[in-house]
């Protein structure tokens, strides 16, 4: 019942879009936005931020800042970062004025560089103090671009972690693998760009798109949770017969999601189905029968659909989610930030690393809970809409999720926290620290099975001459010969 | 219609039976004028083990090469493998009479004729016996003795010997059609005349065939036939291991080989599958390709490995400088060139029979691989012997095939 009047509710309040601006600060970041705008996004605010006035004049974004009229006087950085943050912050009142009134904030940039990697924690704080929420999608360089410029990129990004809500990093290297090795170079560095504007795109429509099953900033936010991690992102879309499975296994394809392999690490994974009036719920089955082949039993997957007349045939599919970083005590060591409300979202990190097998989750949750809202957004009245709606959201998502990890004690702390308070940190912790034992058990229980006993025989050779050599008759499989489970 | 000398080459494949029909030109070059195939029944293994059936189905397949290159076939090459066929090296030696001290062609018969004076089980007949070098007087080296001045000339032979009643069986089938059967050769022998170049004899070079029910090799060192011999076991193995492996028909697996399979690991997305659509009789079947692609490795793997070993027992593998060279139906899966180079550690290469005129789409081919280079190998047969009567095929041997 609760659940039918909001989903009642839910279309009305998307008649207005939240506001959302795309910012693309330095040269890589205008380069993306060209891609984001090319890709029809041309409805949001496109802001370009540069110190090199040549290379603003070309970007073809709405609004443009020149960043430190007097410290590079119009010229670019020479790769110097310190230089960009000089630069941003001289510029800071026109960057707080462009980007004002935005309620999401994205930032593209290309770390490594001068103004990339000086500007744009400066802009992403600048956004954060607005009240804003910040996403930020950087590239890494090419590793061949040099150790300085690999280590410059990586305090930025650092940086950038503090401030921003989520980064979403993608590591240029990975995306030479997705490029034909003839292809040229601009086409190489398009397809960044596209994997940027790709992201960009589904993440806006993934918050703005009327779901049936809704993803909101909360979800998003816990599958991007890990500081410093590298996150996994997946974007396909396809109108073949077979367009759930198509779509899934070019999302998987993605490099950033090296072909599946990470998602069996990841504790928590986004994915959302998008489709036109003709999405079925088989193909949404199909589809996520096979992305839990993918995942590994006590993974959360938080799952959204959303139902988009302009999809026409097309069924697309996003995967987003994050590993942490090996080192957790990298992530500790970082936190000591200048702004206060900086603070929690590391801590919800450092905590759940840590204190897995400890029973009592109810103190430590407190704190983040607590932290949580202040973080998101200072006028907080403003934002109070999607973390109710979200909360409503996930009761109707719930059964799903349940029935993946049935951790017996989990069940009954979950179900009334939702409802409580609306950051939904809590819910997701809950369940990840019930979730590891039940791992382990999956474990052990595979290595049992592979003493299961196969009858040994050869098949279509079984009256033929049998062909021995060094003992062993060759035409009964190898497999077999060899012990090897294949099934 | 053909207007030089016609050739054709007939291999009786355990999954084809293929027909190359080719012309030699005057300049000595090869032209292909036809290639006719029908789907192998009744052979396992290389071998027949259904006459009938087997009879039928060469017979189609000349037909069919008949129809495609418009000439009458009359006689034909054919290639032999089988698990029987083995090879070894021996060393013939003769002394020349006292008051004589040139050698002349009839010491390099003689000495040929020695060399094949080993025991081979008696059932055996010799198929080849290919020259390495020759020495005289301990000079080593010499490649045509006749016209040089010595006492003792001796010679290093490479010789392949099978089953006669199993290779009779072969060209009795042919034999029935009616056809005349000009030369039985080693199939492996014939691929290696086409896929390699004298370069690549000369550098070193491993040629491995794996057809559909064998895997013949071949190894070239210093441009001489060093090692050979024959596996039985290729593609169909292959093939029998995913219907086993996978629990889908024969038919099926097949073609998911074809289409689908590659033999290397951890190239494809965990959880990535392969949808088999449903079928008359045949109920439609998700299937990992991990598993699929792990079936296929694990025999490849073991294939290559066993040759390997086998090669291994004698040290001329060390001395391959052109790498390995994969062809036979079974080289078209994805990877396998990766793989061997893997295994034989050494660049490995899938290869198709090379320069050649006429039809050159089907020289590319590598399924082709024996057919053609029975044709090629004819054309070196003929050049030095020119036709004459065929009487007996297992006694004859020939001069200067290498």
């Amino acid at each position: 019942m609760i659940q039918l009047s909001k989903n009642y509710s839910l279309p009305e309040r998307h008649e207005e879009q939240i506001p959302i601006k795309v910012v693309g600060v330095g040269s890589a970041g205008s380069n993306a936005l060209d891609r984001v705008l090319l890709d029809g996004m041309d409805k949001n605010d496109l802001i370009a931020l540069n110190t090199d006035v040549q290379a603003l004049a070309t970007s073809v974004a709405a609004r443009k800042v020149q960043l430190g009229r007097n410290a590079t006087r119009g010229l670019g950085t020479g790769g110097d970062p310190e230089l960009g943050y000089q630069a941003a912050l001289e510029s800071g009142e026109e960057i707080r004025q462009a980007i004002a009134g935005a309620r999401m904030i994205y930032i593209c940039a290309g770390l490594g560089g001068g103004t990339g990697s000086g500007a744009a924690p400066v802009v992403a704080q600048l956004a954060r103090e607005a009240g804003s929420l910040v996403i930020a999608f950087v590239t890494l360089p090419f590793s061949f671009e040099g150790k300085r410029r690999a280590s410059q990129a990586q305090d930025a990004l650092d940086r950038l972690n503090e401030v921003a809500n989520a980064v979403i990093c993608f590591e240029n290297d990975r995306m030479g693998d997705m490029v034909a090795p003839k292809a040229g170079i601009h086409q190489a560095f398009g397809v960044t760009d596209m994997t940027i504007s790709q992201s960009v795109r589904s993440i806006v429509n993934l918050i703005q798109r009327p779901g049936l099953i809704r993803i909101g900033f909360d979800d998003l936010f816990a599958a991007l949770r890990s500081q410093n991690g590298r996150c996994l992102f997946g974007f396909g879309e396809s109108d073949s017969d077979n367009r759930a499975h198509d779509a899934l296994n070019q999302a998987l394809k993605n490099p950033l999601m090296d072909k599946g392999r990470m998602l069996s690490e990841a504790s928590h994974v986004l994915v959302q189905v998008t489709g036109g009036p003709g999405l079925t719920l088989s193909e949404v089955e199909i589809l996520m029968r096979e992305l839990g082949r993918h995942v590994r039993d006590h993974t959360q997957i938080v799952f959204g659909t959303a139902v988009d007349g302009k999809m026409g045939n097309r069924l697309s599919v996003t995967i987003i989610s994050s590993l942490s970083a090996e080192e957790p005590t990298v992530s500790q060591a970082a936190p000591p930030k200048p702004e206060s409300f900086l603070a929690p979202p590391p801590a919800i990190l450092e905590e759940v690393d840590q204190p897995a097998p400890t029973p009592a989750p109810v103190p430590k949750v407190d704190p983040p809970s607590l932290g949580y809202p202040v973080t998101g957004m200072v006028p907080q009245s403003e934002m109070q809409p999607p973390p109710e709606s979200l909360a409503n959201d996930l009761i109707a998502f719930d059964e799903p999720i349940d029935a993946a990890p049935p951790p017996p004690p989990a069940p009954s702390i979950k179900k009334p926290t939702p409802r409580l308070i609306p950051p939904k940190k809590k819910p997701l912790m809950d369940k990840e620290e019930p979730a590891k034992p039940v791992k382990k058990d999956k474990y052990v229980q595979a290595k049992q099975e592979v003493m299961q006993f196969e009858p040994v025989t050869r098949g279509r050779f079984e009256k033929s001459e049998p062909t021995i050599v060094e003992g062993q008759d060759l035409d009964i499989p190898t497999y077999l010969r060899k012990n090897v489970k294949v099934k | 219609m053909a207007n030089g000398d016609l050739i054709v080459g007939l291999e009786i494949g355990t999954s084809k039976i293929c027909v190359v029909v080719g012309e030699t030109r005057p300049d000595g070059t090869l032209k292909i004028l036809g290639v006719g195939q029908a789907p192998s029944r009744g052979v396992r293994k290389g071998e027949i083990v259904d006459f009938e059936t087997a009879m039928k189905c060469v017979h189609e397949a000349v037909v069919d090469a008949e129809q495609k290159s418009d000439v009458m076939i009359r006689s034909v090459f054919i290639s032999v493998a089988g698990g029987h066929i083995q090879s070894f090296n021996n060393r013939g030696c003769v002394m020349l009479p006292e008051d004589r001290d040139e050698i002349d062609e009839q010491d390099v018969e003689d000495v040929k004729v020695n060399a094949r004076e080993v025991s081979i089980p008696a059932q055996n007949a010799f198929l080849h016996s290919i020259i390495q070098h020759y020495h005289v007087d301990g000079q080593e080296g010499v490649l045509n003795p006749v016209g040089m001045l010595g006492e003792k000339l001796e010679a290093d032979f490479h010789i392949v010997h099978g089953v006669r009643t199993r290779i009779q069986n072969t060209i009795r089938c042919v034999k029935e059609l009616p056809l005349e059967v000009e030369d039985v050769v080693f199939g492996a022998l014939a691929s290696a005349q086409v896929v390699l170049t004298q370069h690549q004899k000369n550098l070193g070079a491993l040629v491995v065939d794996i057809g559909g029910g064998t895997t013949d090799y071949i190894l070239y060192v210093d441009g001489a036939v060093k090692q050979s011999g024959c596996l039985a076991v290729g593609g169909d193995h292959v093939t029998n291991d995913i219907s086993m492996g996978l629990r889908i028909p024969m038919a099926r697996a097949e073609k998911l080989k074809t289409e689908e399979g590659g033999c290397v690991l951890g190239n494809c997305l965990p959880g990535e599958t392969i949808l088999l659509k449903d079928d008359s009789g045949f109920a439609g079947k998700e299937i990992e390709r991990e598993t699929l692609n792990t079936i296929i490795h694990l025999r490849l793997r073991e294939i290559f490995e066993l040759l390997k070993r086998t090669i291994e027992e004698e040290p001329f593998i060390n001395y391959v400088g052109g790498g390995v060279f994969i062809t036979g139906g079974c080289s078209l899966l994805s990877g396998i060139d990766h793989l061997a180079g893997e295994i034989f550690e050494m660049p490995a290469h899938v290869t198709h029979a090379q320069t050649l005129a006429g039809l050159t789409s089907a020289a590319e081919n590598p399924q082709f691989s024996t057919a053609i280079g029975l044709l090629k190998y004819a054309q070196a047969v003929q050049v030095d012997r020119p036709r004459r009567g065929i009487t007996r095929i297992f006694s004859r041997f020939f001069p200067g095939m290498r």
